[in-house]
């Protein structure tokens, strides 16, 4: 018997993402994040330059600073995106209880 | 307090209150309350046609008195003015079965969307971090969430170890989440024809996240934070409420609708890096996310925020950029004349999109121990209009409308 070449889904066309546009944008910001970096001040390995003296950690200390800076505004936009994307987590942990709609 | 506006669709109001108590020595206290109230109306997963097109969903069965043998409809207005009373016809002598219906007709070349739909989720949180060493600490966390239609309970263990003069720190954790979904009318048969009679009982489903993340001060400006992910899901991944419609392969006009069908089990992993470099005043905050899993989701997720600091107050530009590639059972529609797929979904949440978000966001530092902040965003979510494969009438319908939404949240921060 003939085979059914035929899908059985309709030939969509899927519009694929520009991973060649996302390798560049990220290799830009990977630049940019290196020659700050490197014009950094002084630090406890020379050497790596990576570090801060404790008495050097005052910015660290301010609440700009903190990656959990605001909680509550990172939790309303993760509830957000978990509802209208297929993607979740990366900062956290994934998931968090929705039904979504 | 967050205020979430769709063009046409869902609107949410959610409130949150958190507090984090310092119980000295490192110990932290944290807990936290939201109450959701969301309405509005939300895509069925089905095709626009030519001409109007009628949605049934059973809401609940009612036993009362015995069978005359004879069948009534009457039909009611409910809050959502589309509601139905049918009345199904039963042998002579056993109880009435009365099904509470809800019936959506929608006009010829609109999108459908289910416009009866209203829920008031309220979820909880709690938070504890232990110190072990000056170097470890221990951070353990929980949350429930509830609503009528689902349910969600997890808890998590976090462990973070400093390394050189507290300049590096190594943390991995693990979360575990139980959910269970016990959607109004039942939970239908996946791939069966959507129809007005009452389905099975409810589903549950279970999550296991791994967090490995190493955050580094490259030097007195730059912080920087890389994160891996990984989670493992099984159980009823599926949408309950979502159908997908099988339309006639040269007219494209909808035969009938069936309910959607996702696997039973998802691997995800997602890397992670965040940036936060401290200028003269001014903070940049750049983010950059890859997400992939098992259902062939790929997506990429640029953030940016750059906070340009004033005398006591500050002005934060953000801009969000969210590019994905669907997963490989979703599909606009199926044809009649091909055999169904094992796995199918129309939910555009599945699809390939882009969405762009730009936001604006002002501080006020009120004292010394306190801050209010205004936040406005507008979110944009642009799919496949007009995918090439599309038959028939199918070729005039818009199958992914845009989606567009403003969100505005207002916070005050106080510390005693």
């Amino acid at each position: 018997m003939k085979s059914n070449s035929r899908r059985w889904w309709p030939s969509v066309t899927k519009r694929r993402c520009d991973w060649g546009l996302a390798v560049r944008v990220l290799g830009a910001t990977l630049s940019l994040l290196t020659v700050l970096a490197t014009t950094g001040c002084a630090t406890t390995h020379p050497k790596l330059n990576l570090g801060a003296k404790p008495w050097q950690h005052d910015l660290m200390a301010q609440t700009a600073m903190q990656l959990e800076a605001y909680p509550i505004e990172a939790g309303m936009d993760d509830h957000i995106y978990l509802s209208k994307e297929a993607s979740s987590g990366g900062r956290g942990f994934a998931g968090g209880g929705c039904g979504c709609n | 307090m967050l205020f979430y506006q769709e063009s046409d669709r869902v609107q949410a109001i959610e409130p949150i209150l958190t507090m984090k108590y310092d119980l000295g020595d490192g110990q932290i206290l944290s807990g936290g309350v939201v109450v959701d109230s969301i309405s509005g109306a939300t895509p069925f997963g089905a095709v626009p046609s030519s001409s109007p097109q009628t949605f049934l969903r059973p809401i609940s069965t009612v036993t009362n008195g015995l069978s005359t043998g004879s069948s009534t409809t009457q039909t009611m207005t409910s809050a959502s003015g589309n509601s139905t009373v049918i009345t199904v016809p039963a042998p002579p002598g056993s109880p009435v079965a009365t099904t509470v219906v809800s019936s959506t007709t929608v006009g010829a070349n609109k999108f459908p969307l289910d416009q009866g739909f209203s829920d008031t989720p309220v979820a909880g949180n709690l938070g504890f971090t232990q110190p072990i060493t000056d170097r470890l600490k221990l951070a353990l966390g929980a949350t429930y969430s509830d609503e009528h239609d689902f349910r969600a309970i997890s808890g998590n263990v976090l462990l973070m170890q400093d390394f050189n003069s507290h300049n590096t720190t190594l943390s991995a954790g693990v979360n575990y989440e139980s959910d269970r979904s016990s959607p109004i009318g039942g939970v239908p048969t996946p791939l069966t024809v959507m129809n007005a009679e009452i389905k099975g009982a409810a589903r549950s489903r279970d999550e296991v996240n791994a967090l490995f993340g190493v955050t580094q001060v490259m030097n007195r400006r730059w912080l920087t934070a890389l994160n891996y992910s990984f989670g493992k899901s099984t159980g009823y991944e599926t949408d309950p409420y979502k159908i997908i419609s099988v339309v006639d392969s040269i007219t494209g006009v909808p035969i009938n609708q069936l309910y959607e069908n996702r696997p039973g089990s998802r691997q995800t992993n997602s890397i992670y890096w965040e940036n936060k470099v401290h200028l003269t005043a001014d903070v940049v905050d750049i983010r950059v996310r890859y997400f992939w899993d098992d259902w062939n989701v790929r997506s990429i997720t640029l953030e940016g925020k750059y906070r340009v600091q004033f005398d006591g107050w500050y002005l934060e530009p953000q801009a969000r950029w969210y590019k994905q590639d669907g997963a490989n059972f979703f599909h606009f529609f199926l044809t009649a004349t091909d055999p169904t797929p094992e796995f199918a979904s129309a939910d555009t949440r599945l699809a390939n999109f882009d969405a762009t978000t730009v936001g604006l966001k002002l501080g006020l530092k009120l004292d010394r121990l306190s801050e209010l902040n205004l936040r406005v965003g507008y979110y944009w979510q642009q799919g496949n209009n007009h995918p090439a494969g599309a038959v028939g009438q199918l070729q005039q319908q818009d199958l992914f409308p845009d989606l567009q939404a403003v969100s505005v949240i207002v916070g005050y921060s106080f510390a005693f």
